[in-house]
């Protein structure tokens, strides 16, 4: 499902030039659940947005779902999401000014999806919001935005989930559950997970781990 | 679900609408404000031209007019007049009226109607009467109505006498409507209406005195006007009467109208130019905002064109509501304005929308929208969705597209293209568009500096001049914004009021200083040595200069007729009316030739002509020459000899032709004079000359020039409104700048405190800041609103331009304390703030 291939990513600072990716390497098979871990500044959540095609390369080759990620252009690659990948993010990101129920269609909008409504309904259902879909992010609390996260996520049937700290901004509880949910998910639709965590009891629930330190895979 | 079956991007910008309008309001005003002034400009001079067109058969009084001077027409061509439907026969002349009860007299245009007057309109007197009851016999006095004015300045009512020549009239009522009063371009005083079978007795009617016989006819249905008027012209070709018809009616308003719309438009268009700049704030600090949004929705699938359609919809949709307030004012303005008008200048406007007008501004107004909004959004188009991962490093600078730039040229050259082929001068139009490019990079290139200087200043200053100088400079301070909109509003009104003060100026002190206190006209060629005596003995008298004077009108240049001629683009005053001339042996005291010499003083040859050599110019003349000028139905025919420089402004006694003696003596003709007297002596010259010939005339120079200088006034509170409607744009679009950056203020305010500053270090600081951008942007916008003003008032009014050292110094004063007393307005919660929530709340 994901093959890359000696990546690396260089960005400027106001403090000069940084090495925030010095050459990965890392292969993730179809189905397959993913936890990354590793300190603060290791290059988790940029390995994520390369693989997502929010990030270009300085060196190295991406592929994601058979597709060759470097070779596409901004707007293929806002396709490319379109059609394979379901992002869950620490900070919900919801759009405040839309409802749960606009929210989780959004993607299948603008995949064109006649039925988005439909199915953005039948997923907010899946996640046990079905009465809360004329709700705006505002009127949610927290364990609710990251499950219409997880709706908006999985609206699309993705082959490929990409989860960055879902549960960061949750208690212990509701992050349990949100955990459950998206395991849930996955395993019904046979996406693949990749899940970035803190949480070493998170990341056992993976089927393997993979673990970043200063920009390189220490092991996988 | 309705809502789905609009297209997405429709779908996207509505939900977007839902955040509401916070951060939209100076957008709304700005477009708002920018399309009322244009659609109302629009709409006000569209309503009078319109009126002008519907109104065309009352306001000249006929479907044709024939003016003659000095005579009436002779049986035959009246004959052919009332073939051709109903005539109106009427007499206009300029005549002293005077009060015999309380001695007070005035100047006015007398006209003398017939029993058919007027053929189309109404008149209306107070108090209500019909017309020709009110100047008929009754009771031994015929009757009159006049305007309000006369009987203010008589000092006398209704019922009263007022004498005019040697005829007593009654006055029985005042005008409250003329139909046809726009129809005299050049109004001295205000009107008496008199019946025309009582001027004889007035003794008025004299040779050569300057009294206009004028027909006016109403077709009969269904007559051929055109091949009547031809058959007129054929029979009748030495006539010498000047004919207007129903497209010649109210052209003197038309093209006032014309001309002022044209400058208030660019005025408009300046305000508009200055809103742009609060619409690019509003729409940067609106994107800005939108960070978040924009990157989620990238990572949702969401590609760059959609993104930029989303917001391109949302804005122009803003856009549209605010261009909708700004027409819906606009398209008001000639209502409100028709009472207006109507009472000043006896305009009657067809109300009603005018679409064109409307069209124009809402067109100006999404294309300025669009303009000031691309730059912003091709920015949000292109920003990284990454952001929303990672703010710790600083995202790579976005490079302007090719295609970007391309798009923002086609939006510009369209804004430039609307500019200069909607207005009716488009020469004056193409260089405001020059002008206003100009400036706006004059105040780009002195906000660079300004920062500049700043950061380079403030590394060398210590304390309070310090953080001044780094808070100009710093990320995010609003300097750009302050000084483009302070500067564009300030360049302004600078312009208009430098135009003003020189207009002002030049009648002011100029002319009545080198001009004469009185004009006679008039006088009979044998009551010349008695007013001469008479004037001469009065207490205070300096100087008395009388020439002959006779009217004809130029018919013929270069042996052409004039109606064969193109219409000269300037000069063609000239043509159109009948002009002064007068003969003279000797050269004219003051005469300046430029070309050509005078002719030896017992010249006995054939006519020579010494013409004004700008006229001479304009029309294409040179020495040698022919120019035919119709005197009372006589041709006659002279060789331009010399050219002759006019100072028309000294308002002394200048003719655009001299003839050559010889040629005109045995016409008949009446004298004009000018006197120059004190001051303290002019009440009793006045009184002396016309009780003692009741004939002649005065003209108070200084009456004459204060109307004119009462018109001015009126135009200049107009333009001066328009003026002050651009820096109110500047002002707000200022404001929205310095409250956009409050929030930034604030926080600073706190840290400094914490460390230590007082309220009055903030205070200080805040003042000199502020002061220094606010003088700095006066500063340049005094040296480009005089330029402009230089422009205008050296070749368009082709009046000599001096710098106004008030209009600076108040400039100055008003740009600093403006940006002072606004950036203090936007941070003085800065100076309040509590530090501790605020440092809390982090």
């Amino acid at each position: 499902m994901i093959r890359l291939e000696g990546v690396k990513l260089k960005l400027a600072s106001a403090a000069g030039e940084v090495n925030i990716l010095r050459g990965l390497t890392l292969d993730v098979s179809r189905g397959e659940t993913v936890g990354v871990a590793g300190p603060s500044g290791s290059g988790k959540s940029t390995m994520m947005m390369i693989i997502a095609g929010l990030e270009r390369p300085s060196a190295g080759r991406v592929e994601v779902a058979g597709e060759d990620l470097t070779a596409m252009s901004e707007d293929d690659l806002a396709r490319f999401r379109r059609r394979h990948i379901g992002i869950v993010f620490q900070a919900f990101h919801l759009i405040p000014t839309m409802t749960a129920l606009e929210n989780v269609a959004v993607p299948l909008e603008f995949a064109r999806r006649g039925d988005a409504f439909e199915r953005a309904a039948a997923s907010l259902a899946a996640v046990g919001l079905q009465h809360r879909l004329s709700h705006y992010p505002g009127q949610l609390s927290g364990g609710e935005q990251q499950r219409v996260a997880l709706a908006r996520a999985f609206a699309v049937e993705p082959g490929l989930l990409l989860a960055d700290e879902p549960t960061g901004n949750l208690d212990g509880e509701t992050g349990r559950q949100v955990i459950d949910l998206m395991f849930d998910l996955a395993a019904r639709q046979s996406s693949t997970l990749i899940l970035i965590t803190h949480d070493p009891a998170l990341a056992a629930r993976c089927r393997r781990l993979v673990r970043l330190v200063d920009g390189r895979i220490l092991d996988a | 679900m309705p809502e789905a079956r609009l297209p997405l991007t429709l779908r996207l910008a509505g939900r977007e609408l839902r955040g509401g309008l916070r951060g939209f309001r100076l957008f709304l005003f700005c477009l708002a404000l920018g399309a009322a002034l244009i659609a109302g400009i629009g709409s006000l001079a569209d309503a009078v031209r319109e009126g002008i067109n519907r109104d065309a058969k009352a306001l000249l009084g006929g479907d044709i007019e024939l003016r003659l001077l000095y005579r009436p027409a002779d049986p035959a061509a009246l004959q052919a007049f009332a073939a051709a439907g109903r005539v109106s026969d009427l007499r206009t002349l300029r005549a002293m009226a005077k009060s015999p009860v309380t001695g007070e007299r005035r100047l006015v245009e007398l006209k003398a109607v017939d029993l058919a007057y007027p053929l189309f309109g109404t008149m209306d007197l107070s108090p209500a009467e019909p017309l020709h009851e009110a100047l008929a016999m009754r009771g031994g006095h015929w009757g009159a109505v006049a305007d309000r004015e006369l009987l203010d300045r008589l000092g006398i009512s209704l019922g009263q006498i007022v004498r005019v020549g040697s005829q007593d009239y009654e006055i029985r009522a005042a005008i409250a409507h003329e139909p046809d009063r726009g129809a005299d371009a050049f109004i001295l005083g205000p009107r008496l209406m008199v019946a025309d079978e009582s001027l004889a007795g007035t003794g008025l009617i004299q040779p050569g005195s300057l009294i206009y016989q004028v027909y006016r006819i109403a077709y009969a249905p269904g007559f051929d006007a055109k091949a009547w008027l031809a058959n007129l012209k054929q029979r009748f070709p030495d006539a010498g009467w000047r004919i207007r018809g129903l497209d010649d009616a109210g052209m003197g308003i038309k093209r006032f109208v014309d001309r002022t719309a044209l400058f208030l438009t660019m005025v408009g268009l300046s305000a508009l130019l200055i809103g742009g700049v609060g619409v690019g704030n509003a729409v940067r600090a609106y994107l800005g905002s939108k960070t978040a949004t924009v990157a989620i929705l990238k990572c949702l699938g969401a590609p760059a064109r959609s993104i930029f359609a989303l917001y391109l919809t949302l804005i122009m949709l803003l856009a549209a509501c605010g261009i909708l307030i700004g027409l819906a004012v606009g398209a008001a303005v000639p209502f409100i304005a028709a009472p207006l008008l109507a009472q000043g200048f006896g305009l009657d406007l067809a109300l009603g929308l005018y679409p064109g007008a409307l069209l124009e501004a809402a067109v100006f107004g999404l294309l300025v929208a669009l303009a000031f909004s691309l730059p912003a959004l091709t920015r949000t188009r292109d920003l990284p969705p990454g952001q929303l991962f990672r703010d710790m490093v600083q995202p790579s600078k976005l490079r302007r597209r090719w295609r970007d730039i391309l798009w923002f040229a086609l939006v510009l050259a369209a804004l430039i293209a609307l500019t200069i082929l909607s207005a009716d001068d488009r020469l004056l139009a193409f260089w405001f568009v020059l002008a206003a490019f100009a400036t706006i990079i004059v105040f780009r290139l002195l906000a660079f500096a300004i920062v500049a200087l700043a950061r380079g200043l403030a590394r060398y200053r210590r304390g309070l001049t310090r953080r001044a100088l780094a808070d100009l400079a710093g990320p995010g301070a609003p300097t750009r914004s302050v000084v483009l909109s302070l500067g564009l509003g300030l360049t302004v009104l600078v312009a208009i009021a430098s135009i003003q003060g020189n207009l002002r100026r030049e009648l002011a002190d100029t002319m009545p200083g080198a001009a004469p206190s009185f004009f006679f006209i008039d006088i009979q060629p044998d009551q010349l040595a008695d007013f001469s005596s008479l004037v001469r003995g009065q207490p205070g008298f300096h100087e008395l200069e009388s020439v002959p004077m006779l009217r004809g009108r130029i018919v013929r240049l270069k042996d052409v007729a004039v109606e064969q001629l193109p219409p000269p683009a300037e000069g063609r005053w000239v043509l159109e009316g009948d002009r002064g001339l007068t003969w003279a042996a000797a050269t004219p005291p003051g005469t300046r030739l430029v070309e050509g010499s005078w002719w030896p003083a017992d010249y006995k040859g054939p006519p020579l002509i010494s013409l004004d050599s700008e006229v001479a110019k304009d029309l294409g003349l040179k020495l040698g020459d022919h120019l035919t000028v119709n005197l009372l139905g006589r041709e006659i025919t002279g060789t331009i000899a010399n050219l002759r420089d006019i100072d028309w402004t000294r308002l002394s006694i200048n003719f655009v032709m001299v003839f050559s003696p010889g040629v005109l003596e045995a016409a008949p003709q009446t004298e004009i004079a000018t006197v120059r007297i004190d001051p303290a002596g002019e009440v009793a010259l006045e009184r002396a000359v016309t009780d003692r010939f009741a004939n002649i005339s005065a003209i108070r120079v200084k009456e004459a020039l204060a109307s004119v200088a009462r018109i001015l006034d009126g135009l200049s509170a107009a333009v001066a409104s328009m003026a002050g409607v651009a820096l109110v744009a500047g002002i707000a679009v200022l404001a929205g700048a310095v409250l956009a950056d409050r929030r930034r203020r604030i926080y600073d305010a706190v840290v400094l405190k914490v460390l230590g500053a007082t309220r009055g270090n903030l205070l200080a600081g805040l003042v000199l800041e502020y002061g220094f951008m606010g003088l700095a942007t006066s500063l340049i916008a005094l040296l480009l609103g005089s330029a402009a003003a230089y422009g205008f008032v050296h070749w368009v009014m082709e009046s000599p331009f001096g710098f106004l050292p008030g209009v600076a110094l108040a400039t100055a004063g008003i740009g600093s304390a403006l940006a002072i007393l606004i950036g203090l307005a936007g941070t003085w919660r800065a100076l309040g703030q509590k530090a501790a929530p605020l440092l809390r709340n982090d």
